[in-house]
């Protein structure tokens, strides 16, 4: 074969080979937020029972914002550790959770039999959960007392990652 | 000292007390505010038959976050039809395609274009496939004028050593008879 045919070719084909091979690895999950660093999207909505909460008047103490839904195992596995979270860090962080694609009776019932660790806001038209770029089920948005968002973790949370990231976010 | 007119001051602090009714009564705004993040419209709102075209177009520029590979126009999940009908809505209020793609960019990134900007690091995307078709065809054009250059080299005139002509010569003429 010429010689000069296969270095032009190894020189246009490893690029591309690279590229994909990089491309076909990555979860867009793990891609990270650009709302990160940012202010979070301001919403209003409501609860189960009819409750309306506005992000904007929960400024002053990091808020926690949870994309779940009972048919991701994920959050079933995470559901005890926010818990956990919710009662340590009481009164000194709100926790929300936003229901994401899930039917309210059916988180009703789930909430009942596993406990609570914050108001299911209801995301009728999915707006909330566009607004915040999620990709899927479970997403934690982590929001500092002034309204910007600090982190974001896709998949279950670990007790030690919420630990971390809520004391530093406490004590700055 | 000054008198209170007593119907103006009942009729005053009804007024008021309406007011708060009204205030409160006031059904509240559910969901997020996204207007806040892009502005006000820059183009005229769409309606009817041109109001689908185009968001079934502005759809398709779209992928879908829970798919693999389909666009938002395209895709039948609960997160891509209700992108859809945010982009019906910004349309019909007279937001523009770039508005809108840039409203979903803010919160998903480039990752929501299913073509990427032509530049930085993206040009690689546009500039390899030009690159390797221009290459290719730069390897077929030579091989195509190889061959010819071998056939116009056989039909050159040759030379031949004078001591051998005779040879060639008898070479020839057997050839021939």
């Amino acid at each position: 074969m010429n010689r000069t045919a296969l270095i032009v070719g190894v020189l246009v084909i490893t690029p591309l080979l690279i590229f994909l091979a990089l491309s076909f690895r990555s979860d867009p999950r793990d891609i990270e937020s650009p709302l990160i660093g940012k202010t979070a999207p301001l919403f209003t909505l409501q609860d189960l029972d009819g409750n309306v909460y506005s992000l904007e008047e929960l400024r002053g103490q990091p808020v926690v914002i949870n994309f779940w839904a009972t048919w991701c195992q994920p959050c079933i596995v995470e559901h005890p550790v926010l818990v956990a979270a919710s009662r340590r860090y009481e009164g000194r962080v709100t926790f929300l959770g936003v229901i994401y694609n899930d039917k309210p009776e059916l988180i009703r019932k789930f909430v009942r039999q596993m406990g609570a660790w914050g108001p299911s806001l209801i995301d009728e038209d999915v707006s909330v959960a566009i607004a915040y770029g999620v990709y899927g089920a479970p997403e934690t948005f982590f929001i500092d007392a002034t309204g910007t968002i600090v982190d974001k973790a896709t998949g279950a949370v670990s007790p030690q990652y919420l630990v971390n990231l809520l004391e530093g976010m406490l004590s700055s | 000292m000054t008198t209170i007119n007593r119907p103006l001051l009942l009729f005053a602090l009804l007024l008021t007390a309406l007011g708060a009714i009204s205030a409160t009564a006031q059904p509240q705004a559910l969901g997020v505010e996204g207007q806040a993040l892009i502005g006000e419209p820059k183009g005229r709102p769409l309606s009817g038959e041109e109001l689908e075209r185009v968001t079934n177009e502005v759809s398709s520029l779209m992928r879908c976050p829970v798919c693999q590979g389909l666009s938002v126009a395209d895709s039948p999940t609960p997160s891509a039809v209700a992108m859809k009908e945010e982009v019906r809505q910004f349309l019909a209020a007279g937001y523009t395609e770039t508005q809108i793609l840039t409203y979903f960019e803010q919160s998903y990134g480039e990752f929501i274009r299913l073509e990427p900007k032509a530049k930085g690091f993206n040009l690689l995307v546009w500039i390899l496939p030009i690159a390797g078709l221009l290459a290719g065809l730069a390897l077929v054009m030579r091989r195509v004028k190889q061959p010819a250059a071998t056939e116009a080299q056989d039909d050159a005139p040759t030379t031949v050593d004078p001591d051998l002509e005779v040879y060639l010569e008898q070479v020839r003429r057997e050839v021939s008879s």
